[in-house]
């Protein structure tokens, strides 16, 4: 029961109770809607401290470097506002990492989907040893990348390749030397398809057992339903698993693009962008530029153009998902 | 001798005050003089500690040598060093961070990226130890400025440089009528046949280390001057530099195979080795590997400094400089560990297979360590007179070293390699080029 306070209206934010012939007034801070808020946003507090001091600290700091001239060198730096985005913007390099990082984000993650559906699918059939199938897959995902990446770039080697002289004794290609023996790290297209590769066959066990992870909580009876009412099994995957399974997958695609935008690795060790600019992606070119050539400004800048092509992205997933939940 | 010397000047009728201020100033020479002869620390380093990060060399006896040079160092010193060993390409990053951090080594190494010109206002001057090594070992190479100096003062005191040179199969070459080679064009033409005969050259045209240096002996010896001797300005855009490209253009069209777009830097030591090369450009590196993994092609390999150009003969090396951060804990140490290690320079060079090349004139009297023990790379001896660095004639500035970072130069000779046209790649490399400089000069 709300009451007028003697003396005038209630100053916004409290109230006033009536207790018998009494009234007391209570501050806004101890009011239960403001108790409600106080114990909500406490409990949210500790979320938001580590997502501002992992994230946004950060984030903020990019954003810093990249208006600045700062360089690995410099601790004080000059605001220059958006000169080196515009830098960025003059230098023909940046295009080709730019279209780079798009085709290796894409092309991979279009890649890792199927190769990482069909083994999930493939895992889920009962076979003898499907329990060791299912530990040794993720290999791949568990080495060392420096480790695996070297394995990759001797496999690839232009001379020594395993690859070129399997396929040379298959009598698919040439002998070494000869124009149609493959230089995968050395032909423009190649280069990029090998980098892209690599990513793949280290990321596709992820998806494969984030997928299997979905599959094996639809329920069967569900299934069974849809099977008994006569639908295949293509029916089945898109319009009963897929649906069943999409925050899995949201989820998933979200953490994989992220992962494969922002991968410097594997093209940083098999061909540092080389050659021309052929295999070049804007983590590569940042790295060069801010760390390796000391402008720092420059890199982040550089950097920070991932955040527009990841924004959108990752919007578009997480409202999805979200729209599917109520 | 001191000792003899005073009491010889001073006889017996010396007062106690004389006496006192002769003596003291005796002795105080004395300790002077064995540190200089002995190398004998100052009693203020010991029991202190000294961190020092330096590259994985490519001779590893040679980080076997170094390791146990720093751990007999420290005992004879009473200073506890530890030594940090890292890949050479991860060290910028490294520097960055110790950088950012305001902590890290006492004593850091800048090899293969020379950032002494990036970092000089946070390292230590290190002008009063760099010209009393000068003056002991009969003065630095101009080359060691290049990389270790900023507006006159050291700010690194160079240890060595690792020599490029052309290495070739004396059978094959024979095979087609030629003997040693003395220039490009005797490259060129013995790639060109002995491509012919499935025994082609190679120069990396990739993002690697020796991609960078390898072109730019090729235009050093076209006459090209990336900037001038300031370092401030660019004289790239040059006739020279397009006849340098026009004949790296013939060069692959003629002696080399579409591999050389996918070499790292081990590719040519791998490929020299394998028998198939004719030649290549590369560290000695090559030849120790080649030796070992296969000795009939390394009996026929031998080794040319460098070959000439229209503009001269100029090998590119790569110099290796020690630095000291301001805020290192233990900077007397830092400097005379630095000391210690100019003075055992022919040990050194002797643990490295000759691959350490002194930077200082006196350290090339004949024989030199190892390479005058070599019939072969006893050529080697003289390469002080041919060496200059990235960025030559002018020091290597940080925005020499972005240009380096981003691999323009080898990515101008792939373009025309691969049949891009020279006035367009100018002036893309160029305009990549100015523009580079152009933000260095603004901030």
């Amino acid at each position: 029961m709300t009451e007028v306070s003697p003396g005038g209206p209630s100053p916004p934010g409290s109230f006033s109770v009536a207790v018998g012939q009494s009234v007391r007034t209570l501050p806004w801070w101890r009011t239960p809607t403001a108790r409600r808020y106080l114990f909500g946003y406490t409990l949210l507090a500790p979320a938001v401290l580590y997502v501002g001091l992992l994230v946004g600290l950060p984030f903020v700091f990019s954003l810093y470097l990249a208006m600045s001239d700062a360089s690995v060198s410099s601790p004080v730096a000059r605001f220059v506002g958006i000169d080196n985005f515009m830098s960025a913007l003059e230098n023909a390099t940046f295009y080709t990492a730019l279209r780079n990082t798009v085709v290796f984000t894409v092309g991979a993650g279009i890649l890792k989907g199927l190769l990482g559906t069909s083994l999930a699918f493939l895992l889920l059939q009962p076979f003898k040893g499907r329990k060791v199938v299912r530990a040794l897959i993720v290999i791949p995902f568990t080495l060392p990348i420096a480790v695996s990446v070297l394995g990759w770039k001797w496999m690839f080697d232009s001379q020594f390749s395993v690859i070129n002289w399997a396929l040379s004794r298959l009598g698919l290609i040439g002998s070494y030397g000869s124009p149609d023996w493959p230089v995968w790290l050395g032909q423009p297209g190649l280069a990029l398809l090998s980098v892209m590769f690599v990513n793949v066959w280290r990321g596709f066990p992820f998806s494969a057992i984030v997928l299997l992870a979905g599959l094996t909580s639809v329920p069967p009876e569900v299934l069974d339903a849809a099977k008994v009412d006569g639908a295949s099994f293509m029916q089945r995957f898109r319009k009963v698993i897929v649906p069943m399974i999409a925050p899995i997958l949201f989820v998933g695609s979200a953490f994989d693009t992220v992962f494969t935008l922002s991968d410097l690795s594997i093209v940083y060790l098999l061909t540092n962008g080389g050659p021309d600019g052929a295999t070049e992606i804007l983590p590569t070119l940042a790295y060069n530029t801010g760390i390796r050539g000391g402008a720092l400004g420059r890199g982040a800048a550089i950097s920070l153009f991932l955040f527009p092509l990841l924004l959108p992205a990752i919007i578009l997933l997480l409202r999805t998902l979200r729209r599917r939940q109520y | 001798m001191s000792h003899e010397r005073l009491a010889e000047t001073h006889p017996t009728t010396l007062s106690r005050r004389s006496f006192l201020t002769t003596a003291g100033g005796a002795v105080a020479g004395l300790t002077l003089a064995d540190m200089l002869t002995a190398r004998q620390a100052p009693a203020q380093i010991k029991g202190t500690n000294l961190r020092l990060l330096i590259w994985s060399h490519y001779v590893p006896a040679y980080d076997v040598w170094f390791d146990k040079f720093a751990k007999e160092w420290g005992d004879k010193n009473g200073v506890k060093v530890r030594v940090d060993h890292m890949p050479h390409l991860e060290l910028p990053a490294r520097y960055a961070a110790e950088f950012a951090a305001g902590a890290g080594h006492d004593l850091m190494y800048f090899a293969g990226q020379i950032l002494t010109g990036q970092y000089y206002r946070n390292l230590v001057d290190v002008s009063d130890l760099a010209e009393g090594l000068g003056k002991k070992y009969g003065g630095w190479l101009d080359a060691a400025k290049s990389a270790a100096q900023v507006s006159g003062q050291w700010y690194a005191v160079p240890d060595f440089f690792i020599s490029i040179p052309v290495l070739w199969r004396k059978d094959l070459f024979a095979s087609v009528g030629m003997g040693e080679p003395k220039t490009w064009e005797d490259l060129r033409k013995a790639a060109g046949q002995l491509k012919a005969k499935g025994h082609p050259t190679g120069m990396q045209f990739s993002h690697c280390n020796d991609a960078n240096h390898n072109w730019r002996a090729l235009m050093y010896c076209y006459g090209v001057k990336e900037t001038d001797p300031t370092g401030q300005n660019i004289t790239i855009d040059s006739k020279e530099m397009r006849e340098a490209l026009k004949f790296a253009k013939a060069m692959y069209d003629e002696g080399m195979t579409p591999e050389v777009f996918s070499w790292d830097d081990a590719s040519d030591n791998r490929f020299l080795a394998s028998g198939v090369a004719s030649w290549i450009h590369d560290a000695i590196s090559a030849f120790h590997s080649t030796r070992l993994t296969n000795p009939k092609v390394f009996e026929q390999t031998f080794v040319v400094p460098e070959v000439a150009g229209p503009g001269g003969t100029w090998n590119v090396g790569e110099p290796n400089v020690w630095a000291i951060w301001k805020f290192s804990k233990n900077v007397p140490a830092a400097k005379e560990f630095i000391q210690g290690l100019a003075d055992s320079q022919k040990d050194a060079m002797q643990a490295s297979l000759g691959y350490n090349m002194p930077f200082l004139r006196g350290q090339y009297t004949k024989p030199m360590p190892y390479l005058g023990n070599d019939t072969k790379l006893g050529k080697l001896q003289d390469q002080e007179k041919i060496t200059a660095f990235l960025g030559f004639p002018g020091p290597m500035t940080p925005p020499a070293q972005e240009v380096v970072t981003t691999f323009i130069i080898p990515d101008m000779f792939t373009r025309v390699a691969r049949g891009g046209a020279i006035e367009d790649t100018m002036k893309w490399g160029v305009g990549e080029i100015r523009r580079i400089y152009a933000k260095h000069k603004a901030s």
